[in-house]
């Protein structure tokens, strides 16, 4: 088998035309795509109108005077306590809020309804509106306590979203960046006044239900084009084939009584070798290119390249299936073009060429369960929430996949040569 | 040591080989001679282990290999007709891929690869990739991957087709040697004459699937014991002179040569001097004429009618 292996490593190792193809097209795929896409995305935020509703259960007078109360529980004289009032109400957190909402360059990509809780829920079902913020009971009470009197509160403003969306993640970068700013102005305001204290809104200071992380269109294509160009090194090995039988160099290999298993392991393993480093090398590269995937843990890249390997094996069980078709056809042209035609639907299904979201729903079903579609869908998942436990069905349906392929291709492989 | 019994296969309708009875003894050089599509290499095929017959059978000592093909593929060195190696790798690369799967042992398989390299004149090119060599070369890499494993029975299927006369020479020449010092048993296929008759003892002829004689060059000819052949130069060529001596009760056939024409006659029948007349007859004379021995090319146009190189 080793001779096998070796001989089918050397012939691709000679084609130098085929070695180049398939290390440089992808990343230069990677990073052609990355500048004329991700500009076009990021410019998005014109066209981009997120629709938010916020749901206001704060009641601002009544907070201001629940503070006012407070005070007097405190025991401080009135001309303080004069004092300590005026603050409060330019700060009025609410109207701070609103102000935000309404300024008019958030204007243009965000548009805000009041709704209450149950019709937000609602909206955010019906799919009206992208995600809603919830300014919790008490709000105006709690902050001036944090932020004046320093007390400790527990308190967040909160955004709730049906699912994951550019949209979401748009509104949530904006609100952080508001509460930042807000936490920078007391900061500076305290210095000003003197004060020693540095005031900061509420700890934990917004709070996303769901889909914390999202991944990025450079990761996207990153994952998206090498599991493209290692099923297509399935087919360039497989193509090999047709040309061994072809060529009467499979006849030869028969005549000499070997074992043909040897030969198809032969073509397995070789299969699997390529692909798996075509893979590697092309995220290594894009990783020192562009940082694909940055302050990512270690625990990260081993999940990465488990599933890497699950999938590399898949490919390589499809190569060895393809070549014993390929040698029990009379019509091997036709052979090696319905290999490209069912690698092509495959890659299309699996979201190789655009994300699967855009694709009917029967064919995203479909898609998911190709061997190129559920690897990028557990990475892209990977890269968000990071979650060991939703790799392990994923690589186990791709070993099997890489079995059924493997036993299948050794059931049909011919004896003979010519049939 | 090789025998095949009532051999056919039928592609589909067509019936390329057709209870074909063939042997090789041990040490013969055997040729297998016939027009392309006659089913040389079919035959070859079914004999090798490649293609299964549609009936009759193959045997090795007895023995069929049918069922079991793994002992005649160990005795079996195979010369395709086409050139079956791998162009992206280099002479040297592709002998020591075959010598591997052909289990030669490793420490006698460099040995052994320098010792088919010398045979086939390709020692001091070893290292280049066979997709730059010319097709006599490929040719002769072709032959030297079949006796890696040194074969008992060597078959070569048409291996000069479409090569050098130098490369072709060096091939008679590598095979004429391989039987005669190492007695090597040959299966020698072709469409050239006289490759056959220069290098087998004997020779099966075959045309649409059948054999339709064999036997040493000596009884092959003697089928044409009944017959003269006579070569006549004109001073002018005549196409009424050809239809004339075709009229003619003892002649069997008539065929336009370079030189002039070629008759065959029954033998005895002494048609000399009506050839003499017949010239005079359309305005022309006979320059010189020659009596011939026959040769095989005669015998094959004999008996199918046609010559090898149609
Ligand atoms: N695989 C095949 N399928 C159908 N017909 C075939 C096949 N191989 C050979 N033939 C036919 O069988 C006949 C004999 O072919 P072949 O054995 O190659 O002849 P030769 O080697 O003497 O030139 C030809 O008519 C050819 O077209
Ligand atoms: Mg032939």
């Amino acid at each position: 088998m080793g001779s096998f292996l070796k001989k089918d490593l050397l012939i691709f190792w000679r084609d130098r035309k085929e070695v180049l193809i398939a290390l440089l097209l992808p990343i230069v795929l990677i990073v052609v795509l990355n500048t004329a896409l991700s500009g076009m995305f990021s410019k998005d935020g014109d066209s981009i109108d997120i629709q938010v509703g916020i749901v206001e259960e704060d009641q601002a007078l009544e907070g201001f005077e629940q503070f006012a109360e407070s005070l007097n529980n405190l025991g401080i004289d009135e001309a303080e306590k004069e004092a300590i009032l005026s603050q409060a109400s330019s700060i009025n957190p609410s109207e701070m809020l609103n102000s935000f909402f309404n300024n008019p360059e958030i204007k243009q990509v965000l548009t805000t309804r009041v709704v209450s809780e149950a019709e937000a829920l609602e909206l955010v079902e019906e799919g009206e509106l992208h995600a809603f913020v919830i300014i919790p009971e008490e709000f105006t009470y709690k902050v001036l306590s944090s932020i004046i009197l320093g007390e400790e509160v527990d308190v967040a403003l909160s955004i709730q979203a049906e699912e994951q969306s550019t949209e979401l993640s748009t509104l949530q970068n904006m609100m952080n960046d508001f509460i930042e700013s807000i936490n920078l102005e007391f900061a500076l305001g305290s210095i000003a006044e003197g004060e020693n204290q540095e005031p900061k809104l509420p700890q934990g200071g917004i709070e996303v239900i769901e889909g914390v992380e999202t991944f990025s269109f450079t990761q996207y294509i990153t994952i998206a084009m090498s599991t493209l160009f290692a099923l297509f090194m399935a087919q360039t090995l497989a193509v090999k084939t047709v040309t061994e039988k072809r060529e009467r160099v499979f006849n030869r290999i028969i005549l000499t009584g070997s074992n043909p298993f040897h030969y198809l392991m032969g073509k397995t393993l070789s299969t699997f070798i390529l692909s798996w480093l075509q893979i590697m090398f092309t995220i290594t590269i894009t990783q020192l290119l562009f940082d694909v995937f940055p302050d990512k843990s270690l625990e990260f890249w081993l999940g990465l390249l488990l599933v890497i390997t699950a999938f590399a094996l898949t490919v390589a069980g499809l190569t060895a299936l393809f070549t014993s078709i390929t040698l029990n056809v009379t019509d091997t042209n036709a052979a090696s073009g319905i290999l490209t035609l069912v690698i092509m639907s495959i890659a299309v299904v699996g979201g190789n060429f655009t994300p699967i979201q855009i694709l009917p729903t029967f064919l995203q079903r479909i898609g998911e369960w190709t061997p190129n579609g559920m690897s990028l869908t557990v990475l892209l998942e990977w890269i968000q929430l990071s979650n060991p436990g939703n790799l392990v069905i994923p690589i186990v349906i791709l070993l099997g996949y890489f079995l059924v392929f493997l036993v299948l291709g050794m059931a049909i492989f011919p004896g003979r040569g010519r049939n | 040591m090789l025998e095949t019994i009532k051999l056919s296969k039928t592609f589909k309708e067509k019936k390329a080989v057709d209870e074909i009875d063939m042997y090789l003894d041990e040490g013969e050089s055997v040729g297998l001679l016939g027009p392309n599509g006659a089913g040389k290499s079919t035959t070859i095929s079914m004999i090798s282990s490649l293609l299964k017959p549609s009936s009759g059978d193959v045997k090795l000592n007895g023995l069929s290999t049918i069922k079991n093909p793994s002992e005649i593929r160990k005795v079996l060195g195979v010369v395709p007709q086409e050139i079956a190696l791998y162009e992206e790798l280099s002479a040297y690369e592709n002998l020591k891929f075959f010598g591997k799967i052909y289990k030669v042992k490793k420490d006698i398989l460099e040995e052994r690869i320098q010792e088919v390299l010398e045979m086939v004149g390709l020692k001091e090119r070893q290292k280049e990739l066979v997709k730059t060599f010319s097709g006599g070369m490929k040719r002769r890499v072709n032959i030297a991957a079949a006796l890696l494993h040194k074969p008992k029975i060597l078959i070569l299927d048409e291996p000069t087709v479409g090569i050098d006369p130098q490369s072709r020479n060096h091939i008679l020449e590598t095979v004429k040697k391989l039987n005669e010092e190492t007695g090597m048993t040959i299966l020698y296929t072709s469409h050239y004459m006289e490759e056959v008759e220069q290098l087998c003892n004997r020779v099966y002829i075959m045309d649409h699937g059948r054999v339709v004689a064999s036997g040493s060059k000596q009884e092959l000819l003697s089928i044409l014991s009944t017959e003269d052949t006579i070569q006549v130069q004109l001073s002018k060529k005549s196409d009424a002179l050809l239809e004339a001596i075709k009229g003619m009760a003892a002649v069997r056939q008539v065929e336009d040569t370079n030189h002039g024409i070629r008759v065959i006659s029954k033998k005895g029948s002494n048609i000399l001097a009506d050839l003499v007349h017949a010239a005079e007859n359309v305005g022309t004379q006979i320059t010189h004429f020659q009596m011939e021995d026959p040769s095989l090319e005669d015998v094959f146009l004999h008996l199918t009618g046609k010559t090898l190189r149609d």
